[in-house]
């Protein structure tokens, strides 16, 4: 499964992408939604992990942009905190929102899931 | 002189949330970080424990990465130390910089998601201020929040305290431009802070550079 971290802090993604390849799966990260966009358009991607709030853009709108890109892909939100916003993002058709610091084993759980159900 | 707080209603009590709300956020990352690469080194040890190599250079890279965020979340946790014992005395004296400093910290956050840079600049003679400083915090962050939905992504404002024979000035430049009226969410609240702090407000004719007259 080929999978998408978006965040901007470097350290998290970078860290957090290191981890989820030791769980066998393909993982390309980006820091910036302009990144992610370029990385979305050279390959396919079943899934994407996206952090709600990145400077200039929010998890919500990139998600609407790489939903022109990458039509079936599946999305999970990750956030600093719960708010109203965020409950709201992980309810609609994204595979639901995670809150910082994360589980690993849940995200491996709920990115399974998504999977699944695609 | 409690009445200072009266005067300014829910404005200072909105301000303080934003500030905590922030910090929180940032901790949450800080934590999210220190997780990951409490991990990682879990990761590594599972690995280890069947035999896979250890890379020294990912073991030093995970030990950097603590450090970071452990100062990181020191300077944080002293800027909140700092905003919050700003309440404790309605009249001291303040030096302007110092201030200035702070509160561009707390609001770096807020500019940052809007891919806007805050820089503060020192001036040649420490500028000391007398009056109630998280009245000042208050009103300084108010104008921070102005002028950054008045400028576009990529920009840098400048905070620059002065002093003139007349009287203290803070100047925050590098605007895109304040029209009239200017896009304030909290008249109100603004209006509020600085009557409660006898500060004036003006723009230059650009709307590039706001002034407070603090006295």
């Amino acid at each position: 499964m080929r999978i998408l971290l978006v965040d901007d802090e470097t350290e998290f993604v970078a860290t957090l992408a290191e981890r989820l390849s030791f769980r066998n799966m393909e993982v390309d990260y980006a820091t910036k939604a302009a990144e992610a966009i370029e990385l979305a358009a050279r390959k396919t991607y079943d899934l994407a992990v996206l952090d709600m709030k990145m400077p200039g853009i929010s998890g919500i709108e990139l998600k609407e942009m790489l939903k022109k890109q990458c039509p079936g892909m599946k999305y999970i939100f990750l956030t600093g905190h719960g708010s109203e916003e965020d409950y709201r993002a992980g309810s609609s058709e994204a595979s639901g929102y995670l809150v910082k610091p994360i589980n690993i084993d849940i995200l491996v759980t709920r990115i399974k899931k998504a999977l699944e159900a695609k | 002189m409690t009445a200072q707080y009266d005067g300014i209603g829910g404005s200072g009590l909105q301000f303080f949330g934003k500030v905590s709300a922030s910090i929180s956020h940032e901790l949450k990352n800080v934590l999210a970080i220190i997780n990951e690469n409490a991990g990682l080194l879990e990761d590594l040890t599972f690995a280890a424990r069947r035999g896979a190599p250890i890379d020294p250079d990912k073991l030093d890279r995970t030990v950097q990465n603590f450090a970071k965020q452990i100062h990181r979340a020191d300077e944080i946790l002293k800027n909140m130390n700092r905003f919050a014992h700003s309440v404790d005395q309605f009249e001291c004296r303040v030096d302007l910089h110092d201030l200035v400093v702070l509160v561009a910290n707390l609001a770096a956050r807020k500019a940052a998601m809007g891919r806007i840079l805050i820089e503060t600049k020192t001036p040649a003679q420490p500028i000391q201020f007398i009056g109630n400083p998280f009245l000042l915090e208050n009103l300084v962050w108010l104008c921070l929040e102005l002028a950054i939905a008045a400028t576009g992504s990529g920009r840098t404002l400048t905070l620059i305290p002065e002093k003139t024979a007349t009287g203290i000035l803070l100047h925050i430049s590098g605007i895109d431009g304040l029209g009239e009226p200017l896009p304030v969410h909290d008249a109100a609240g603004l209006e509020a802070v600085r009557a409660a702090l006898g500060a004036g407000m003006a723009t230059d004719p650009a709307g590039n550079t706001l002034t407070l007259r603090l006295g």
